[in-house]
């Protein structure tokens, strides 16, 4: 049983999801969700570990795909579009939804390629000066810019772990998504540098759909104004941010913000 | 007396001293935390039998060189001994006859003159016997005794068990590379005797190889000892043809299997592909020079090349390309599949196709495990010999025709050293100088190839 807050269906929503589940082979991973999420708000996924919010996250961009075991049914779409669809080619559904990781994954390679490479595999920069403006614009908007523009040849493994997952950011950036997934995106992090990309996550959001996943309440409080709270597979309750966390209607919402269980 | 019964006795002995050592050891125990002992009984038990082992190994060593001269010497002091023809073959024969005959290894003498030096040589070896068992005793004894007396309860027993672990590792880690230097050693010497008799630039540059092993070895020709053809034969079969086979094959396996195929799929296939690296080269051999040369001679033959032999270079090559797919695909499997999964799923997310995520971002994190691979493989394709034997040719070619017959560096080493030789001949000596070539080239190419990959990884960490 799913408790949804007034006015959180949304007609214009990025995406939509209707009675997804997923299985890991014979295990109901999730179970039955249903979800609106709005292009102009962060939207956070929060709930104990194992409870699913991870892999839900990962239909968005058919990041399950890659998982044999894994199967995903229901209706997902992007701007109407059923992600599942024919007429879906899986790889241009990854640029228009971008992700990214819990552990920072730069590519062995220089921060300069990094950016250049989502830009590159599709196409979108040509020239290389055309490249260079899409480089420093991505790590630009990522905070990034300033601290590495005079080595943007070094490698994209020697920076620091906060600057790797802005560096991650940033990529995910260049290739300009509509929407850009993050599962756990500071949990590697010290505190310093989780400020810094909540800081970032901030300025991001109106321009890209985001949908975050976290752990850390504190963090959803901070940085989202829609907030999922599941539990064992299933989305107990979808509200406003603030109302979830000071007025939540389930008793199991209540339970986990008030630290009972999770 | 043998060094085994010597070194038996030793282990003998240490055992006695580790059940001695436990047996104190155990004595230490004590309820006051404060006194416990800092080792466990069992590490005592090992210092003291240690104690006692290894220095009756260090003696035994001394003594299996030493014993056999000091036999030798009171056997020659002995009045028979002076009827012995003062230097040469002779001398020699008769010592040796009269040694194998008191070692019960011969049943009598062959020449009369033998017969007086078997008693002094038996008396000889039975004094050094007990002088050989005695000394073994009295060290074991004295070792193990030093150890047992310095048994306390407060005693670091176990750090210096920890230190001798460690120096017998080394120990064995340093065999390896001794025994390569030493091979280098043997080889540098025999082909600096070589070249002293043909000039490194006639047998680096020239091109005609054939040495004659019944010419006379003062009268060397160094225009017959020409090595350029084999080396040429040695990389275009085993480096070009070979390569050409393996690397684009090897590969595109190894690629297939780490990142397409199905779990069940990659279960049959991968021990099935490493089974052709358990194939025995002769038989290669065998399918090189019975099915495919004869096919490719035909094949020739049909599109009008009439110079094509049933010996030909290509045949060894594409077979020895074969035999060694597995020595890169399992490389390039292992090291593709060492790459973290996070490098995969940040490129597919980045929507990039799996051969795209393939080609710009795990194969350049791999490649140090990738190029590994294949400087194995040119080396074991370099050193093969069977193959080239049965499907190539003897006959020395310069030629970048790969239909021609073709010799290499280990088919010629192969073929002047069986058979009749003379240790001084220079066609036996040049056997050594191309082993030498053939060491130096693989060495470089090792290092090239490790300088390159360190220039080139990326690396993920």
């Amino acid at each position: 049983m799913t408790v949804i807050h007034p006015n959180m269906a949304d007609e214009n929503a990025k995406i939509r999801a209707r009675d997804v589940c997923v299985y890991y082979g014979d295990k109901k991973a999730i179970d039955d969700v249903s979800i609106d999420i709005s292009p102009n708000y962060v939207t956070a996924f929060i709930g104990p570990s194992g409870c699913g919010k991870s892999t839900f996250l990962r239909c968005f961009n058919r990041m399950n795909d890659t998982i044999g075991a894994a199967k995903v049914t229901g209706l997902i779409e992007l701007d109407g579009e059923d992600i599942h669809g024919s007429r879906m080619d899986v790889v241009q559904l990854r640029a228009r939804v971008g992700m990214v990781f819990q552990k920072p994954n730069p590519f062995p390679k220089s921060i300069y390629e990094n950016i250049a490479y989502g830009p590159k595999i599709h196409g979108l920069a040509e020239k290389k000066a055309d490249l260079d403006v899409v480089v420093e614009r991505s790590l630009t908007r990522a905070g990034l810019w300033d601290e590495v523009k005079d080595r943007l040849e070094d490698s994209g493994t020697a920076l620091s772990g906060g600057q790797q997952q802005r560096l991650c950011i940033a990529r995910a950036i260049a290739v300009d998504p509509e929407v850009i997934l993050m599962d756990e995106p500071a949990s590697a992090l010290d505190p310093i540098a989780t400020a810094k990309i909540e800081e970032l996550i901030d300025d991001l959001s109106g321009r890209y759909a985001i949908v975050i996943v976290t752990h850390s309440m504190q963090q959803a409080a901070r940085v989202s104004q829609r907030t999922a709270f599941f539990h064992l597979g299933k989305m107990v309750e979808y509200g406003p941010t603030s109302e979830i966390f000071t007025n939540p209607i389930e008793e199991r919402t209540k339970d986990y913000i008030t630290g009972r269980y999770g | 007396m043998s060094p085994i019964t010597l070194i038996l006795i030793a282990l003998g002995l240490g055992l006695l001293g580790w059940l001695a050592g436990r047996a104190k050891a155990w004595s230490f125990q004590s309820s006051d935390p404060a006194q416990r002992p800092t080792s466990r009984p069992i590490y005592h038990a090992w210092y003291v039998a240690l104690w006692v082992v290894i220095p009756v190994l260090l003696f035994v060593i001394a003594w299996g060189a030493l014993a056999p001269q000091l036999v030798l010497q009171s056997v020659l002091a002995a009045p028979a001994a002076e009827s012995l023809p003062a230097f040469g073959f002779e001398r020699d024969a008769f010592i040796g006859e009269a040694r194998a005959v008191a070692l019960g290894q011969a049943p009598g003498v062959f020449n009369a003159e033998a017969e007086p030096l078997i008693a002094p040589f038996r008396e000889a070896y039975a004094r050094y016997n007990s002088i050989g068992i005695i000394v073994t005793v009295l060290i074991a004894l004295a070792g193990g005794a030093l150890a047992f007396m310095r048994l306390r309860p407060q005693f670091g027993a176990r750090t210096r068990v920890e230190r001798t672990v460690m120096m017998i590792l080394l120990l064995a880690s340093l065999v390896a590379i001794l025994t390569t230097l030493g091979i280098f050693a043997s080889l540098v010497f025999e082909t600096v005797r070589f070249f002293g008799m043909v000039s490194p630039i006639d047998f680096l540059l020239g091109t005609k190889w054939g040495p004659d092993t019944m010419a006379s070895p003062d009268a060397v020709d160094p225009s017959r000892y020409g090595a350029l053809p084999l080396f040429w034969g040695t990389i275009f079969i085993g480096a070009i043809i070979a390569m050409i086979v393996a690397i684009p094959l090897g590969l595109m396996s190894a690629i297939y299997l780490t990142q397409y195929a199905d779990p069940r799929v990659r279960t049959w296939i991968k021990p099935l592909l490493e089974l052709l690296a358990g194939v025995p080269t002769v038989v290669y051999g065998y399918f090189a020079a019975l099915t495919l040369a004869p096919m490719i001679r035909d094949a020739a033959v049909a599109v009008g090349i009439s110079g094509a032999s049933t010996e030909s270079a290509l045949a060894a090559g594409i077979v020895m390309g074969v035999m060694i797919i597995p020595f890169v695909s399992s490389m390039a499997d292992d090291s593709m599949a060492a790459v973290p999964s996070a490098m995969r799923d940040g490129s597919l997310a980045m929507g990039a196709t799996k051969s795209e995520t393939i080609r710009r971002v795990l194969f350049p994190a791999a490649l140090p495990g990738i190029v590994a691979g294949i400087m194995l493989a040119v080396s074991r394709a370099i050193g093969e010999t069977m193959i080239v034997v049965m499907a190539a040719s003897p006959a020395a070619n310069l030629t970048l025709n790969p239909l021609e017959p073709m010799s290499t560096v280990t088919v010629q080493i192969v073929k002047l050293l069986t058979g009749e030789q003379s240790t001084d001949h220079p066609a036996t000596l040049s056997a050594f100088a191309l082993g030498f070539v053939l060491f130096m080239v693989t060495l470089v190419l090792n290092f090239i190839a490790l300088r390159v990959v360190k220039r080139f990884r990326e690396a993920y960490e």
